[in-house]
């Protein structure tokens, strides 16, 4: 078992952006901002200081989609929340041979986001019917989508527009 | 993962298990590439209960999805109202009264004991043994009563809301509970005669479908499932919400992770939550049951995620808020989803019998996984 | 994925139908014609649905929540035995009555056709819950995926309101279909209760 603060150290040599956040509130204790080829070894050193997947998501935000994973650890109070806006031509690298829980979930932001995960061993839809693959529904139509620092915590407006990858709004 | 690359040097061929099977616990397919009477490659098909639950969830206010939280996971209805509202609290910083809180409490166990009594029906049922089920329904039926009785509804219920519960119980639904409490504890014993110690029983479920707590943390896995594996992982003792740290109950574990194991522990798990039934019946606190909640309340920009225990494992909600009242995202994380991802591994080179067994050991609820 | 295992995965050859037929919005009417049988003896026919009527074989079609009050209906305290019609069996083959007990999307919806198709004439319907009525609660505008009301797929004897109905509403539902079939409300050998 590792304390918090050689985590968090372990996490900025990544590097990644890390938040403490106030469990109180927001439900979870880390808030790690990284860019989209830091994805793997995120995962990696989760899996090493013994985390489990609880789920990778993508949220519809302006300039990129951010994909957004979440862990947690069965021997003490820890949820890490890891979120990544996608490349420039719309793909993230799959952390699936990492954690083999993230093969679905991943093929689930697929269905509703179209979110390519390179590298993934069988990217077929899982939700929707095959014919309907590309139906993305969960994509948020024309003024809908809000910039990614309409949605951040207020404390943390800033981190939205720094982001490392300005990748631009994919098409739908 | 291997999949959809037929094994050429052996003689196997697809076998089609779903969407309407009796054992699949609704509509979940699963797609075998067998050898006679063994299992090469199963492959889960999922999506045939895909209820958009997500997307409602971002297109009305965080209000009005109320019910349909209870429609997600039916069995555990009480346990999705919870960790919702524990949701909109948490951001908007609402605290529900105490009495609320206890009330919540001894609802959601209950209905986690009405969850697992019907696994406990139909996992049987799976079997071939049909009477244990009469049994169990028949002891659901009473939960479903003393339920109804607060709520107003049967299954799905809407029971709680944000700052509290709708209504505020009675002497009668204590005095009901603990008529309850007394009849089910008069009944493990039965149970223990007629399943447990069968014979026939112990040979079906023994030493099938072994996790492993390896397995379970690539996978993600949480619940009994996990439990039954030895680590005794629960949200209500290491991620504490509501008033669980001020009850005490054991979290019981198996060891070796088999299918016996899972049903012990569910079976145990159902002990415990009459004990933290019990002690929160004789120490439920006087007051009002509900706070005042402005009736439009805005969510505060930013995002926040609640888990609670379900009956299956570990729920959470994330959300993600723009700051209207209407949720710009909502991830619904349901517990069986990552549970269910992990049959391919577990059931490889098995009788298509045993995967009957593992199916039900995982106890799915489809519309769950498929939201 | 291997061509082979692709072709298992399209069972449901009816997937285009069901998406016309969702599509167009409106009932399901069979042909007319295919539902008359070619000899029509009166005494014979009536006869014999007094028979089927008081024995039922329901499928266990369980798509979501209702599923779980179908069952309870089969249990002990609501016990549907009483009126003839326990015997839940999995295959369509072997059922003369579909209760559609939940929602049903657009991945269902070919597998549905199918195994209606599947269920030897003569055969009845009973849409349970509102989610088979007409959508329900997932009838909303930004519904991409759940069929609103199965009765654009197959055609209903009987509906069922509730989200979900208790099992005495389905009760309910068993005895109208009966009466649909035998044109009285209570079949032999049922009487009417005791006033």
């Amino acid at each position: 078992m590792t304390t918090p603060n050689k985590l968090i150290n372990d996490l900025r040599n990544l590097p990644a952006t890390v938040h403490e956040v106030d469990y109180r509130q927001w439900g979870y204790h880390l808030d790690v901002l990284l860019e989209a080829g830091r994805v793997r070894g995120f995962a990696g050193m989760l899996r090493a200081h013994r985390f489990y997947l609880v789920f990778v998501s993508a949220v519809h935000t302006a300039p990129a989609i951010e994909i957004i994973y979440q862990f947690a650890c069965y021997s003490r109070q820890c949820r890490i929340l890891g979120r990544a806006a996608v490349t420039d031509n719309g793909t993230m690298p799959t952390i699936s041979d990492i954690y083999d829980g993230a093969n679905w979930h991943e093929r689930e932001t697929r269905d509703m986001f179209g979110v390519l995960f390179t590298g993934h061993p069988y990217l077929e839809p899982l939700l929707l019917p095959e014919e309907e693959a590309d139906r993305k529904p969960l994509l948020k139509n024309g003024s809908a989508v809000k910039a990614a620092d309409r949605i951040r915590r207020p404390n943390q407006a800033g981190i939205g527009t720094a982001e490392p990858h300005q990748g631009q709004e994919r098409d739908q | 993962m291997t999949l959809g690359t037929k094994n050429q040097d052996r003689h196997s061929f697809y076998l089609n298990m779903g969407p309407q099977h009796p054992s699949t616990h609704g509509v979940l397919r699963v797609l075998l590439e067998m050898e006679g009477e063994y299992i090469l490659e199963p492959e889960p098909v999922i999506g045939y209960g895909h209820r958009m639950q997500e997307k409602i969830g971002e297109s009305l206010t965080w209000n009005a999805f109320m019910p349909n939280t209870a429609r997600i996971d039916y069995l555990s209805a009480l346990m999705y109202n919870h960790g919702y509202v524990g949701l909109i609290e948490r951001m908007t910083g609402i605290e529900a009264p105490r009495r609320a809180e206890y009330i919540r409490v001894i609802t959601s166990e209950l209905n986690r004991i009405a969850s697992h009594l019907l696994w406990l029906g139909a996992f049987l049922l799976d079997l071939g043994a049909f009477t244990p089920i009469m049994y169990t329904f028949d002891d659901r039926e009473q939960i479903l009563d003393i339920l109804e009785d607060v709520t107003g509804s049967r299954l799905t219920y809407c029971y709680y809301r944000v700052g509290g519960v709708s209504r505020d119980v009675d002497g009668t639904f204590v005095e009901g509970t603990r008529a309850f409490i007394r009849r089910l504890r008069s009944r493990f014993p039965m149970y223990d005669d007629l399943v447990t110690n069968n014979i026939i029983f112990i040979k079906r479920v023994k030493d099938i479908a072994q996790f492993t707590p390896d397995m379970a943390m690539r996978y993600g896995a949480t619940g009994p499932i996990l439990r039954s594996t030895g680590i005794g992982y629960d949200i209500r003792r290491n991620e504490p919400y509501s008033v669980y740290p001020e009850f005490d109950f054991d979290i019981p574990v198996g060891t070796t992770g088999d299918c016996m194991d899972v049903y012990l522990v569910r079976v145990r798990e159902m002990e415990q939550s009459l004990r933290i039934i019990e002690q929160a019946l004789d120490s439920l606190p006087e007051g009002p049951c509900m706070t005042k909640v402005p009736r439009r309340l805005k969510l505060p920009q930013g995002d926040a995620s609640f888990s609670v225990e379900a009956a299956r494992g570990e729920l959470s909600y994330y959300l993600v808020s723009d700051g209207s009242d209407v949720p710009y995202r909502l991830k619904i994380r349901p517990p069986s989803f990552s549970n269910l991802s992990l049959l391919p591994e577990l059931c490889r080179n098995m009788l298509l019998s045993d995967l009957v067994m593992a199916l039900g050991a995982l106890d799915l609820v489809i519309p769950e996984i498929d939201r | 994925m291997g061509e082979e295992k692709k072709s298992v995965l399209r069972v449901h050859s009816y997937a285009e139908l069901a998406h016309r037929r969702e599509e167009s919005g409106g009932l399901y009417q069979p042909d007319a014609a295919e539902e008359q049988p070619i000899i029509r003896l009166d005494l014979v026919e009536n006869i014999l649905n007094l028979c089927r009527a008081n024995s039922l074989w329901p499928m266990t079609f369980g798509l979501a929540c209702c599923a779980i009050e179908m069952m309870c209906l089969g249990m002990a305290r609501f016990d549907m035995s009483r009126y003839g019609a326990e015997v839940f069996r999995p295959s369509p083959r072997q059922c003369d009555l579909m209760i559609v007990a939940g929602t049903v999307n657009r991945k269902m919806a070919p597998a549905l056709i199918t195994l209606y198709e599947q269920m030897a004439a003569p055969k009845w319907v009973i849409a349970m819950g509102n989610c088979a009525i007409s959508g329900g609660p997932f009838a909303v505008r930004e519904n991409y995926n759940v069929v609103e009301g199965v009765d654009r797929l197959i055609p209903v004897d009987v509906h069922v309101p509730g989200c979900p109905p208790r099992p005495e509403g389905l009760l309910e539902g068993i005895l109208k279909l009966q009466e649909k079939m035998t044109g009285t409300r209570y079949p032999f050998p049922q009487f009417k209760p005791p006033r």
